[in-house]
């Protein structure tokens, strides 16, 4: 959909199909978180990272018949979501979903019954992220709380967020429904905002 | 009437802009009469900023120079007309 209309794009794709070693120096950088987070989704670390470099050895040759339909970052990821999906298949293994409620339990413990506030946010986040970002504390923090995330919740949040997918095409690549992922993602933020509040608050993780 | 954990429960919504008409309308008149939604729409998308700026700097190094090494040998082995194993 996206389609192959970035300029740069399109030239690295002919240097990757004529075989330049450079060209796929600068894809597997590009590329290859992204594609772990699709991996992850739906698989443990090291079957995810197993799965990752295969596709980019089948790529070397699968390039040829790629026609630019949709952007090399959605066909690749389409390429890993599909081997997953056969890993799982010859596994038996159902993709564990959870994602019942669109509400974290901890922030809908601060509404009383008739919905209001009982424990409102305690204070605005007022620096950009950027300053946020520079204190070392809270990065780390962060980094403990992503790793904690149920990993199907991580992999769509960093595939719409880190990745810049559109919506339609993370649905696509993880086979979850438009409301699901509305879910996945919204779950996500509200641990990411409940963790910067006790942060900001305490100091502490 | 929205109540404060409705909005909550649609504030990624909102703030991707996946609400229609009617739901965005009916969450900036909350929004108008209501300082801690205002503070929770903020801080959700500070956290979801912060969230940005974080993981789009995250890469395992490591893990990335190994695909780069395994991709170069097969292209090595591509081009020497071997078959790759
Ligand atoms: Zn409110």
């Amino acid at each position: 959909m996206a389609g192959t209309d970035n300029p740069d794009e399109k030239t690295l794709i002919s240097r990757m199909k004529s075989g330049e070693q450079q060209s796929y120096h600068e894809a597997v950088r590009a590329y290859t978180p992204g594609m772990l987070a699709v991996a992850r989704f739906y698989l443990d670390r090291s079957s995810a990272e197993d799965i990752v470099q295969d596709c980019w050895v089948t790529v070397i040759d699968a390039i040829q018949t790629f026609e630019g339909r949709s952007g090399l970052k959605t066909w690749l990821h389409r390429i890993v979501a599909n081997r997953c999906k056969n890993r799982l298949r010859s596994a038996k293994r159902e993709v564990p979903l959870d994602f019942s409620d669109s509400m974290d339990p901890d922030l809908d413990n601060r509404f009383n019954a008739s919905g209001r506030w009982e424990i409102p946010p305690k204070l605005r986040f007022d620096e950009s992220a950027d300053t946020l970002m520079e204190n070392c504390a809270l990065s780390d923090c962060l980094d403990k709380h992503l790793s904690a995330l149920p990993e199907t919740q991580r992999s769509a949040l960093m595939l719409y967020e880190a990745h810049q997918h559109k919506s339609d095409d993370v649905c696509n690549i993880l086979d979850v429904s438009a409301s699901n992922l509305r879910v996945l993602i919204h779950r996500a933020r509200q641990k990411i905002f409940l963790m910067v509040e006790t942060f900001q608050e305490t100091g502490e993780c | 009437m929205l109540m404060c954990r409705d909005l909550a429960m649609i504030a990624s919504d909102y703030i991707d802009g996946e609400l229609g008409t009617a739901g965005k309308l009916s969450v900036k008149m909350h929004l108008m009469m209501c300082g801690n939604c205002r503070s929770f729409i903020g801080n959700l998308r500070a956290s979801t900023e912060l969230l940005k700026a974080h993981t789009s700097g995250t890469v395992d190094e490591e893990f990335v120079r190994h695909v780069d090494e395994r991709v170069a040998a097969a292209l090595d082995a591509k081009e020497r007309g071997d078959d790759q194993t």
